[in-house]
């Protein structure tokens, strides 16, 4: 996990990397994550991807509350794909 | 007894094919989940071929005079859902692996509830290997009251918290022929709910049905029918002026307010759903949506509808209000005619028209 201020952009950035115990378990939660984006012209944009069994974000917003805002939201919606994953899983191999 | 003798080949190619043909029909059964979190209830339902197997439901139910805010209220179904779908399983009696489809409500509706029971429904439905649904929630209603009530072709009006609108299906698409437009019927008499404190357990609609019972006296308000339309912010502005002093002055009573708000609100329904049905030729009305099981309105336009001939359907706070199965019964018919929903386009909307979707389902 990490923020910075890209010097380039000037924009705020935000990292945020998640294991999984499988990369079928880390695709799903990209899947369930990904779908709703932010806000067209919100001043941020999310990027999800997945590589090896760690589900990986990367934020870049241009104010630090709306980034705050988002990882937040991001957070709560993190462990409830978690906590169904944990109730409902693991995942049937198709 | 030689008749017999020769006859066990013919016995056991007979239960064979019983069996066989058991097999199919029970292998062309269809079982779908449905999750519904668009406002402050959350519910998962099941339905096996027009046969409600569960419908488990949580109302997030706030202090009187507040109303529910989408990130507390996304709060509060985050909390409950799994505790839900386990529910809904078990009283169905069914496992996962049983279940053909998984559909959620898509929208209309406040966002932050939408995603987080959207989230669970993607997720699940990947965890056990099924296709996904993405429902309408209008159609959800429309469809459960279709399935509970039998009605053919019914003019329905769509009356809650969120909508008001009177519909008439028409060449694959149910067509809104009169709508608010402002605000809801539900959110007219839940925020009269709010002014003068009645309590929202179970809900402000019930509480004021209620103590309209006990009402005497006729307040006037502003009627607004415009056309096919109605308004309900002007008759709400004017409530919320008057309803404390007049409270004070001992003009009236607050049953009184309660009792007067609904005769208006109604007869306006009553209203323009009559005019829908003259223009559509219709026999028929279908009332959904949780101000549906409001049993002052159901007399009311039961009265019309005994005037025109007509017959009016509607259905108790189990399927009006909204549940997960209706969200299920709407995504059987969806699934039946093939469509599914790919993840990537399982983006929830907070708006979404009921003429936006295809009925693909129906003649």
């Amino acid at each position: 996990m990490a923020t910075e201020r890209n010097l380039e952009t000037s924009k705020l950035e935000f990292f945020l990397d998640v294991p999984f115990p499988s990369s079928h378990e880390a695709t799903i939660a990209l899947r369930s994550l990904d779908p709703d984006k932010e806000p067209r012209r919100g001043g941020i944009s999310k990027h999800l991807s997945v590589s090896g069994s760690t589900l990986s974000v990367r934020w870049s917003a241009d104010e630090a509350r709306i980034l705050r805002v988002s990882v937040s939201s991001f957070l709560d919606h993190l462990s409830l794909v978690v906590e169904t994953m944990e109730v409902f899983g693991p995942p049937v191999d198709l | 007894m030689e008749h017999l003798l020769s006859d066990p080949g013919r016995q056991s190619d007979t239960l064979q094919l019983e069996a066989s043909q058991a097999f199919n029909q029970l292998a062309a059964m269809t079982v779908v989940i449905g999750f519904e979190g668009s406002a402050n209830k959350i519910g998962i339902g099941i339905i096996r071929d027009g046969e409600v197997l569960s419908n488990p439901r949580r109302t997030y139910i706030t202090p009187p005079g507040q109303g529910f805010m989408p990130s507390d209220t996304a709060r509060h179904h985050r909390a409950v859902i799994l505790t839900v779908l386990k529910e809904a399983l078990e009283q169905a009696e069914l496992k996962p692996a049983d279940i053909d489809c998984v559909a959620y409500t898509k929208g209309p509706g406040m966002g932050a509830p939408l995603v987080t029971v959207a989230i669970v429904a993607r997720t699940v439905a990947q965890l056990w290997g099924k296709p996904l649904l993405g429902v309408n929630h209008c159609i959800g209603h429309i469809e459960m009251g279709r399935l509970i009530t039998k009605a053919n072709n019914p003019t329905v009006l769509y009356v809650s918290g969120g909508n008001t609108q009177v519909i008439s299906y028409l060449e694959r698409r149910y067509r809104i022929f009169g709508e608010t437009i402002d605000i809801a019927v539900g959110n007219c008499l839940d925020r009269f709910a709010r002014v003068i404190k009645i309590s929202n357990d179970p809900s402000p609609g019930y509480n004021i049905e209620q103590m309209a019972k006990k009402g005497t006296r006729y307040v006037e308000l502003p009627y607004t029918v415009k056309g096919m339309d109605v308004s309900f912010s002007g008759i709400l502005s004017f409530i919320e002026e008057a309803a404390n002093k007049m409270l004070r002055s001992g003009q009236c009573t607050a049953e009184d307010l309660c009792f007067s708000l609904q005769e208006t609100v109604f007869a306006m329904l009553v209203e323009t759903t009559e005019r829908a049905m003259a223009h559509c030729g219709s026999q028929e009305v279908l009332i959904v949506g949780g101000v549906g099981c409001n049993l002052r309105l159901q007399e009311m336009m039961g009265v019309m509808c005994k005037e025109r001939g007509a017959k009016l359907y509607a259905t108790d706070e189990r399927f009006c209000i909204d549940n997960g199965a209706m969200i299920a019964q709407a995504g059987w018919e969806m699934f039946r005619t093939n469509q599914v929903t790919e993840l990537e386009d399982s983006w929830i909307t907070q708006r979404y028209r009921t003429d936006e979707v295809e009925v693909t389902w129906r003649d």
